[in-house]
């Protein structure tokens, strides 16, 4: 089965072909255009979703291309249906729902959130992992349990993302900001004292993040201070949640995922409560068609494709609502 | 000393207190934490869960007793409680251990006390009884809004831990916790559970 699978969530579109035979995929093609912001600002919705229209068919093609493949050769579409930026979320709608109706393929809307977990167990072959999602939408810890991913720990506001970003842009740095941040923290080692909030399973950065801004005379101090706090809460956070669910498995996903720091904390934890480590490989951590695709072809193992009126976009849904059949 | 299990926050041991079995909780140091952080955060809870244990047995909350604490290397040496987690109890037992729970949680409010890390595995069933433990988490508080992420807490661990009983569970819950803060109080309460998971990532804003 072959599946193309359309990613527009937030600042990437991508578009991705991915091919599964039993229960293995082979990524064989995953072109992205991300939007870039204006330094020093976020995402605006409606311009990035200009950029995501102006770059579909130039990513579609290029796509296809890549795999060797005509679009007569997929098997199924997959979009990324939620949770997003509406704006941004309609383009992958609107450019799956074309394709299927013009060449009468089957398909499938895609939890944009349930993407980044699968893909991440397909290629790091994490079996049965209590996950970590961390990214600019999502701050969770998940695990599956009777058809379900069900959530163990999350933040009460802002996501790890948005609390990287914000704190960077504050200081003038071009969103997405974990690098730059991360870059910076590791030439300090002079810890500042931040406000910590583990809330039972749960975190909260709120607090965290005023208090950085009010710090960050010195950008390497105030750097190093915000990541140390943030990673210490969340990897608290998933010590709780390993414990609780005696899960072996640990897997980080989503584009934080790419942090080095957060990897190294993350390897200790697991030591100590005897789990295995994954972490998505970089490339794939962040938005992808990939995660889209690989999801919608699980997907096609239970159920048929869906009718065009059903193909819906939702700004807000959340995965733990999301029943899996597959 | 024989380890008992290897906890998220620290080590439990059965060891012995003059000749009787106790439990030793040592929180240990974390090396991925920045030493400073992790210092301030083991001495803390350290002082705080003793503290507190102690404080709500003149509440009528079941609590080990506390024999010994030690603020340099961290660790607490209470009495054992022989029984079962709530967490592993079936049936109507389970059931039953909600409603307590509820009662308890609700006593510890009235007093302006928060337990912070509100779970099935921190309540332990003995002859009947239910203790709690673990107050690492514990805060002094009497806002609304602290209260309400206690409940939204034990709310969310139903819903992960208990998925099929979830719903028996959480009315058991607020039925003890109901009956011990009054009608009034309780409403507000509930209330801003909702509010506060409405604030959650991607919630259902219909």
């Amino acid at each position: 089965m072959i599946c193309l699978g359309i990613e527009s969530t937030a600042h990437t579109f991508s578009c991705a072909i991915v091919e599964k035979r039993g229960n293995k995929g082979k990524i064989l093609s995953d072109v992205r255009r991300i939007y870039r912001p204006q330094d020093g600002q976020g995402i605006h919705p409606r311009e990035a979703s200009r950029h995501h229209i102006e770059h579909s068919s130039e990513v579609l093609s290029e796509c296809v291309r890549q795999a060797n493949l005509s679009i007569k050769d997929i098997d199924l579409i997959s979009y990324s249906a939620g949770p997003g930026l509406g704006p941004c979320l309609r383009v992958s709608g609107v450019v799956a729902r074309t394709i299927s109706s013009y060449y009468k393929i089957p398909i499938y809307p895609v939890n944009h959130a349930i993407g980044h977990i699968e893909l991440g167990k397909m290629l790091t072959g994490a079996k049965d992992p209590l996950t970590l999602l961390v990214s600019g939408g999502h701050t969770m810890l998940a695990a599956f349990k009777q058809k379900k991913w069900r959530i163990f720990g999350e933040t009460l506001d802002i996501t790890l993302g948005q609390l990287l970003d914000q704190f960077g842009r504050s200081l003038g740095f071009a969103s997405p900001c974990g690098k730059k941040i991360e870059e910076l923290a590791g030439k300090s080692e002079k810890y500042i004292e931040l406000p910590y909030v583990v809330k039972g399973n749960d975190v909260s950065f709120s607090g965290l993040m005023s208090a950085a801004k009010r710090i960050s005379k010195n950008k390497e101090d105030a750097c190093y201070s915000l990541q140390e706090t943030a990673f210490a809460m969340i990897g608290e956070a998933a010590e709780r949640a390993l414990s609780f669910t005696e899960k072996k498995e640990l897997l980080i996903v989503g584009g934080v995922a790419a942090n080095k720091r957060l990897s190294q904390i993350f390897k200790q934890i697991c030591a100590r409560q005897k789990a295995k480590f994954f972490v998505a490989p970089i490339q794939y951590s962040g938005d992808c068609g990939s995660q889209i695709a690989w999801t919608g072809l699980l997907q096609a193992t239970a159920k048929k494709g869906v009718s065009l009126k059903d193909t819906f976009v939702r700004q807000s849904w959340r995965l733990d609502t999301v029943q899996i059949d597959y | 000393m024989k380890l008992l299990k290897k906890g998220a926050e620290g080590d439990i041991y059965l060891t012995k207190f003059e000749d009787h079995t106790a439990i030793l909780k040592t929180r240990k140091k974390k090396p991925y934490r920045h030493p400073q952080l992790d210092s301030r955060i083991r001495k803390q809870r350290t002082i705080r869960e003793s503290t507190i244990l102690s404080e709500v047995k003149s509440l009528g909350v079941r609590t080990p007793l506390v024999y010994r604490v030690n603020q340099n290397d961290c660790t607490i040496l209470m009495q054992q409680i022989n029984g079962i987690l709530a967490r592993d109890l079936v049936g109507i037992k389970l059931q039953s251990a909600c409603v307590e729970i509820g009662k308890i949680t609700a006593t510890l409010h009235k007093s302006g006390i928060i337990h912070g890390d509100l779970t099935t595995s921190n309540f332990i069933s003995h002859q009947n009884k239910i203790y709690a433990i673990d107050f690492g988490l514990a805060q002094k508080s009497i806002r609304t809004e602290d209260h309400a992420v206690d409940l939204r807490l034990f709310k969310e661990i139903l819903g992960s831990a208990h998925v099929d009983v979830m719903d028996l569970l959480w009315e058991a819950f607020l039925r003890g916790y109901r009956s011990v803060v009054g009608p009034e109080r309780f409403n507000k309460v509930l209330n801003h559970v909702g509010i506060i998971e409405s604030r959650g990532r991607y919630a259902r804003m219909e």
